[in-house]
């Protein structure tokens, strides 16, 4: 439905407001995260014997999948552009 | 921005721990749908009104198969690795990782399949990715490129971190996010199951 608000009706002077509304749901959103996790009746305790495991567990695998993606789209890139410099040539 | 995320972060876990009744906190639960319900909106309002990228979808290359790809193998990898290091064991530790950010889920099957420990493992890494991902896209885009940034989103590409993504990268970008979003969440339930089977 927004697509289609946005493609048939919506004014490009509200194209800003629209962004920083984006920005406040954002923080709304983890605002609710966060109490989400405070409300939880271990938090502190899980937090300080599964802390460390967690952000772990958040971390590496984040950069194992940025490194991999990096790795495969720069190769994609390379190999379209000398696909491309070769038909150039003949 | 992400001084407005720490903040927004930092209040919320205090007003959940000191603040909010129980009743309070069933209603904040109630109120992120909604805030949610409205984000798609607004992001889908943006995606709108980017003319251009309808023409965009139709030139997309095999990279829009890579990204989610390689978010699935890097989580998986990542989440062996850190069985090296942390207490769970490596198919607790895949498991954990493959849940690419979507703790809600992640949580509750993990708790489901090994216990409360590594359920609470599970919400606390996904959450921590998908508060994480707010916090490092913009440097991704800077120091790699806009696809590694889709790929720290992991499932999440397709809804909360979205407009971060939106902001910081191109406009071509919001398909190959979406599409990640979709596919990696999918995966997620499948990838949780089957691991859980091949540990067994």
């Amino acid at each position: 439905m927004g697509i289609l608000v946005g493609y048939r009706w919506f004014p490009e002077k509200l194209k800003r407001p629209n962004s920083v509304l984006q920005l406040l749901c954002i923080a709304a959103l983890v605002f609710c995260m966060g109490a989400m996790l405070g409300r939880r009746e271990n938090f502190f305790e899980e937090l300080g014997r599964l802390g460390l495991d967690s952000l772990l567990l958040a971390v590496i695998p984040m950069a194992c999948s940025a490194l991999l993606v990096f790795a495969a789209t720069k190769w994609w890139g390379k190999r379209n552009k000398k696909q491309a410099d070769g038909e150039e040539k003949s | 921005m992400t001084i407005l995320i720490l903040i927004a972060l930092a209040a919320g876990i205090l007003c959940g721990r000191f603040l909010f009744s129980a009743q309070a906190a069933a209603l904040i639960g109630q109120a992120s749908d909604w805030v949610l319900m409205l984000l798609m909106f607004s992001v889908g309002i943006s995606v709108g009104t980017n003319k251009d990228l309808f023409k965009r979808l139709r030139r997309m290359d095999l990279r829009v198969w890579m990204v989610p790809a390689g978010v699935i193998l890097g989580s998986m990898a990542g989440g062996a690795l850190c069985s090296l290091f942390v207490s769970l064991g490596f198919w607790e530790s895949v498991g954990v990782s493959a849940g690419m950010g979507w703790y809600s889920l992640c949580g509750v099957m993990l708790s489901d399949f090994y216990g409360a420990d590594v359920g609470a493992a599970a919400f606390l890494s996904n959450l921590l990715r998908e508060i994480l991902s707010f916090l490092t896209i913009p440097l991704a885009v800077r120091w790699l490129n806009p696809y590694a940034a889709i790929s720290l989103a992991g499932a999440t590409s397709e809804d909360t971190t979205l407009p971060v993504l939106i902001r910081h990268t191109s406009a071509e970008m919001v398909v190959y996010s979406v599409v990640n979003g979709v596919l990696t969440s999918a995966a997620v339930p499948v990838l949780l199951r089957l691991i859980y089977d091949m540990g067994r």
